[in-house]
């Protein structure tokens, strides 16, 4: 009987391009982490195989921040390059979207994760928001995934488009 | 004697190892400029060890750069230059400055270790075609990155 391996749940191409984005995919670095025998403790573990769930839908980029920021927290320490590949990769893949009442969007900025605390990122988002031309009609602020294969726009679009 | 005679002329006309000897060189250069900039603006703690590897590192890329230029025109090619081109070719990217001790040292062994593939691509390259002069360069750059990126990763360990 033959066994075909099972697809990668990241398939970065053609999107996410090495020039694009050369830090090692994140969904690698975590296998990476969880192979290392005595590595993780258990409850790391948990949290791990959750983020790598929500990096592989790529459908809730807040619940993936607060995860990154809880596990960066604990473990960063113990294994700074490994979060420092994940840290650039989600800031490669992820932007925040500012809105304003109705929900339009208003702005769009780069994530920068300077910070350990979803809020305190949320607050530099926000602040760079708002001193954008038009920002000041914004007054919530969320994130969302990009240049991911399912067609988002590229940060450096988002950038792009800031420095207009 | 005539099969060393033969090997060169073949390489010479093999511009996949050219092209991918100009990447090397691009990545190096690239490489370079990178080290510069955290030997310029690392602070903290560590500022003085940092500071000092980083200068040895930029130095050993500088002359790295100048034997893979002088490789590729012993070749009887032309080496790329010229910053934007240098840049464009290599793909790393930039640090986005000021950033701190440890995202310095993580920034360059992500940079090392792109480096370390291409290297990779281009001696298999020349091996495969039997200049071993090319190889040899390529593996002395290997083993200078490898070492380096032991190094850097050294200090992350805490």
């Amino acid at each position: 009987m033959t066994v075909s391996a099972p697809a990668p749940i990241c398939q970065p191409e053609p999107i996410c391009t090495a020039e694009r984005c050369q830090w090692r995919c994140a969904l690698d670095v975590i296998d990476e982490l969880l192979r290392q025998p005595g590595a993780v403790t258990g409850a790391e573990m948990d949290q791990l195989l959750d983020l790598r769930w929500q990096l592989g839908q790529a459908t809730a980029a807040e619940v993936a921040l607060r995860l990154f920021c809880t596990l960066r927290i604990g473990m960063e320490r113990r294994h700074y390059l490994a979060f420092f590949r994940i840290r650039r990769w989600l800031e490669n893949h992820l932007v925040s979207v500012c809105r304003s009442a109705d929900g339009t969007v208003v702005q769009e900025v780069p994530v920068r994760l300077d910070h350990y605390c979803v809020e305190a990122v949320r607050r530099v988002c926000l602040c760079t928001a708002l001193s954008q031309p038009g920002g000041a009609a914004g007054t919530r602020i969320g994130f969302e995934f990009v240049n991911w294969p399912t067609g988002r726009r590229a940060v450096r679009e988002v950038v792009a488009a800031l420095a207009v | 004697m005539s099969t060393t005679k033969t090997t060169t002329t073949a390489t010479k006309k093999d511009t996949r190892l050219i092209e991918a000897l100009n990447l090397s060189l691009a990545d190096t250069y690239a490489l370079m400029s990178l080290t510069h900039l955290a030997h310029w603006n690392v602070e903290g703690p560590d500022f003085f060890p940092l500071h000092k590897a980083f200068q040895e590192q930029y130095e050993t890329l500088f002359e790295a750069v100048d034997e893979i230029a002088e490789r590729v025109r012993a070749l009887d090619a032309y080496a790329i230059g010229g910053l934007g081109t240098l840049a464009k070719t290599a793909g790393l990217e930039e640090f986005k400055s000021p950033l701190t001790q440890k995202d310095y040292v993580a920034a360059l062994i992500v940079a090392h270790e792109k480096v370390v593939d291409d290297n990779l691509r281009t001696r298999d390259l020349a091996g495969g075609g039997g200049d071993l002069q090319t190889q040899d360069l390529l593996i002395k750059r290997i083993q200078w990155h490898e070492k380096t990126l032991w190094m850097l990763k050294s200090y992350l360990k805490g």
